[in-house]
């Protein structure tokens, strides 16, 4: 999920109310800004209750789902309701990604191939949660302005992709508060046309920590079109044993 | 000499569920160079005889002997080649091939005899100019009047020089002068060249002519008047 | 005499004998013109799927064909491709390849597709896709992370030259290999299927990417004639350094075409039986009233002492004249549909999607062969004799006597 450095600027931000300085504030280096986010969450643990809502302009589905995240490599999300999607649920870790469907009680590690399918029917694509640290080694970023939200600095990042680096996008356009809250991610293909657009609103304090409690991702020609993530329950830094993380706890859905 | 002899012929067919008797037993010599007629009522048995004599037809019982050659026992190949060789026929009518010339019809036979070409066409010529059909040796049997027509069929009964020239009702379909004329000139071939003929009719003209008459009713001998020596 | 009399009869009746000469003269014409488009049609199926990367022969892993995944590669091409030189007959030419499936994607659109690792200077000389590139141009051996991709995946995605797209696959240590390649050609194939299937990037990038080292996925073989592949497959077949491995036919290769085809011989099979049954029924019928109409003439003829024999000949002529009119007709006007087809073929790009799944290219030219012609030729001059003799039994049989009787 993009909880992980949602994960790193929640965690920046007790560092901050730890006293230890917006550490963005030193570094006017673009990369230096995403650098910083992603560092944070390295060994860090949450667990979280998400309602996700998928919007269509004739449907909308919602689904609530817990997610269990350690460092930035591993995750585990079950859907919990409604009950006929209870049980559903992806396991990630590392680069490997697998999903299970409790009807067919089978789990199936994702190829390639549907690595650019939608995960669980939303808008974001398994890729995007895969391939998280794509975004900070696959590019460069450099600042392009400064904006401000909420009384606070933002920074706006245009991060271009490194020749060769195989990622689809032809640029990304982030907004990071200096306290490392993602506020927007927009993403443009290769004629820098806006494809998608992920949204961070409603900052409020989370077992301890300000995050964004509404994430939304929507199409760039569709208002209409959305998938947005609501996170209630929030704990960081619990004890997670790695076998929360293997193939067993995917079945068999951990409370 | 006998050319023709027949030995107490008979002769039954079937008609639906019902058996005719054609001829009854039916006994006659014919001598060579004739000029018979068959006369007698439809339904009497003359054409009957006659096709039994040209080996068209099979007897029942009795004996048929053409040109010294027994019939009774022939295979219906031999009867071909019997036919082929040794009898002349001239029908009522259709008496011609629709699709032949007159000199082709004449030459016909010839060709299945296997008679060459040059002496097909030298002998069809000739006998086509006896018949009073000189000129008109391309011409078509649609192109021809009733009696022309006739001529061709005679001219083409004795130019392969058949023992017996069998006609059936040659004159039916004729007007009386033509009839006449027709008859004229098979009784000139028949004293010219010594062909046997013998008809089958009931045509008083055609009984006039013949030199021998027989008279035949229902299947049998009534009366046989021969005015040859 | 039997053919003039045959001749000459014929045409007693012009109006009948001529719709018997149409029904031989359509017969004729559909079987041979109709056989030589489908003849055309397998023929460029043919053609087709052996310039469209098949080849006459190709050499793989045992597993590969059931399998076509990067582990099932050849891993030490060299010794088999040396032999292989070594045993092709002269004027053959050969290329090496990596075949994947992979997913190819950009930022808006993403989808399956074969991604195929190709040597581009030998391969041009294999199969199709040296001449193909319509736009850009074609691989060089340089190019690292050039891609040529079809028109209708380039359309399909919305992109074109000079664009990116990502390649994504498992390499040989089971990861995730993904790779941005640049479009530098975009290809026209004879059928948009083939467009959006294959991609094709140079051997090296795409070793490079599955972490292949020198292995490969296939040799393909284009033989000079392909008369030569009974041939060469069994010397390929007995090479020992060629023992591990997979030799394979195009026709094994191309099973469903295979299929196709064999569908297509019993289609022209039933389809000259079917029409030879109605012509036969047309011969016998004419014939039939032919003879019953002049039942007192074939009286006449056996009272003039004719065999029977002579009789069924004569009839027969009839037939045969009826036969040998329409054949050379019905010839006559193939040759001609043919030779007005053989230029532009028949269009069916407006059934494009149809004839596509039925494996038909979009412009089908006729193809005559001899052997066709003659058969068609055969079977109608034949059977329309055999079945003539029905008729002409019935006439020689006619007894005289009835047959004089007869109005």
């Amino acid at each position: 999920m993009k909880t992980r450095w949602l994960w790193n600027i929640v965690v920046s931000l007790f560092m901050i109310q730890a006293g230890g300085g917006v550490i963005a504030a030193g570094a006017e280096d673009g990369r230096a800004i995403v650098q910083a986010s992603f560092d944070y969450w390295r060994g860090k643990t949450s667990v979280a209750s998400v309602d996700m809502t998928i919007h269509r302009p004739d449907w909308q589905r919602v689904m609530t789902m817990k997610a269990w995240t350690k460092g930035e490599l591993d995750s585990l999300v079950v859907i919990t309701a409604p009950a006929k999607d209870r049980g559903n649920g992806t396991l990630k870790r590392r680069q490997e990604m697998w999903t299970f469907n409790p009807k067919v009680n089978r789990v199936i590690k994702l190829p390639p191939s549907m690595m650019s399918q939608s995960w669980m029917g939303s808008d974001f694509s398994n890729n995007d949660l895969a391939k998280s640290d794509s975004l900070l080694n696959d590019y460069t970023h450099r600042i392009i302005g400064t904006e401000s939200h909420e009384g606070k600095k933002v920074y706006v990042v245009e991060s271009t992709p490194k020749p060769g680096a195989p990622v689809i996008w032809g640029m990304q356009k982030l907004r990071i508060r200096e306290d490392h809250i993602f506020l927007t991610q927009e993403f443009y293909d290769e004629d820098l046309k806006p494809v998608k657009i992920m949204t961070a609103r409603q900052i409020e304090m989370h077992g301890g920590r300000l995050f964004p409690t509404v994430w939304k991702m929507r199409k760039a020609d569709s208002k209409d079109e959305y998938t947005q993530l609501v996170y209630r329950d929030l704990v960081f830094d619990k004890d997670l044993p790695d076998s929360l993380f293997t193939l067993s706890a995917l079945k068999n859905s951990p409370r | 000499m006998n050319i023709v002899e027949c030995i107490n012929v008979t002769k039954t067919y079937r008609q639906g569920k019902m058996d005719v008797r054609a001829l009854g037993g039916v006994s006659l010599r014919i001598k060579k160079g004739g000029f018979v007629a068959l006369a007698g009522p439809s339904g009497s048995g003359k054409t009957t005889l006659l096709n039994i004599i040209g080996g068209l037809d099979a007897a029942n019982s009795g004996s048929v002997v053409v040109e010294g050659r027994v019939l009774d026992n022939m295979t219906q190949t031999e009867l071909a080649q019997l036919r082929l060789r040794k009898v002349g026929f001239v029908f009522q009518s259709y008496n011609l091939i629709p699709v032949l010339s007159a000199l082709e019809n004449v030459e016909f036979v010839m060709l299945l005899q296997g008679v060459p070409a040059k002496e097909r066409l030298t002998r069809a010529r000739s006998i086509l100019d006896d018949v009073g059909l000189a000129g008109l040796y391309e011409r078509r049997p649609a192109e021809l009047s009733g009696g022309q027509q006739q001529r061709v069929a005679v001219a083409r009964a004795i130019v392969s020089d058949p023992a017996i020239v069998l006609a059936d009702e040659p004159t039916a379909n004729l007007d009386s002068k033509t009839g006449h004329e027709l008859l004229e000139m098979m009784k000139k071939m028949n004293e010219q060249k010594s062909v046997t003929f013998i008809f089958s009719t009931h045509d008083r003209m055609v009984m006039d002519h013949a030199r021998r008459l027989i008279l035949i009713r229902d299947g049998l001998l009534a009366d046989d008047q021969d005015r040859d020596p | 005499m039997y053919f003039r009399l045959g001749w000459r009869n014929i045409w007693r009746n012009p109006r009948r004998t001529t719709v018997i000469l149409t029904a031989i003269v359509i017969g004729v014409w559909s079987m041979i013109f109709l056989g030589a488009l489908m003849r055309g049609i397998a023929d460029q199926m043919i053609q087709n799927g052996i310039a469209t990367l098949t080849g006459h022969i190709q050499i793989h892993h045992r597993d590969y064909r059931n399998d076509p995944a990067v582990e099932n590669s050849i891993a030490e091409p060299a010794p088999m491709e040396e032999t292989v030189a070594k045993l092709l007959p002269p004027g053959s030419h050969w290329s090496a390849r990596i075949r994947v499936t992979a997913t190819a994607a950009n930022a808006r659109h993403a989808d399956g597709v074969t991604m195929v690792g190709i040597d581009p200077p030998r391969e041009a000389r294999v199969s199709f896709i040296g001449k193909a590139v319509r736009e850009g141009r074609y691989l060089r051996d340089d190019d690292a992370f050039g891609i040529v991709i079809g028109r209708a995946l380039a359309d399909k995605f919305e992109t074109g030259l000079g664009k990116k797209l990502v390649l994504m696959t498992q390499d040989t240590e089971k990861n995730i290999a993904s790779r941005a390649f640049r479009i530098v050609g975009i290809y026209g194939a004879e059928m948009e299927a083939t467009e959006k299937q294959y991609v094709f990037v140079t051997l090296s990038a795409a070793g490079e990417m599955l972490k292949l080292n020198r292995g490969i996925s296939e040799l393909s073989i284009l033989l000079p004639d392909h008369q030569l592949v009974a041939g060469t497959l069994a010397t390929l077949r007995g090479a020992p350094s060629l023992r591990t491995y997979d030799a394979e036919p195009w026709q094994n290769l191309l099973p469903l075409m295979r299929a196709y085809l064999e569908i297509y011989d019993t289609f022209i099979f039933l389809w000259y039986l079917v029409v030879f049954i109605a012509m036969a029924f047309g011969i016998v019928n004419t014939t039939l009233m032919a003879i019953f109409e002049r039942i007192r003439e074939f009286g006449l003829l056996k009272s003039l002492g004719m065999k029977p024999w002579w009789i069924i000949k004569e009839v027969l002529a009839e037939s045969f004249f009826l036969l040998l009119i329409g054949i050379i007709v019905g010839n006559i006007l193939s040759f001609l549909s043919v030779l007005m087809l053989m230029n532009h073929g028949i269009d069916l790009t407006r059934f494009a999607a149809g004839s596509e799944f039925a494996g038909i290219s979009r412009v089908i030219y006729p193809s005559i062969y001899g052997r066709d012609v003659l058969l068609a030729n055969l079977v109608v001059f034949i059977l329309g004799l055999v079945v003539s003799l029905y008729p002409a039994l019935k006439a020689a049989r006619f007894k005289p006597v009835e047959a004089l009787a007869h109005v």
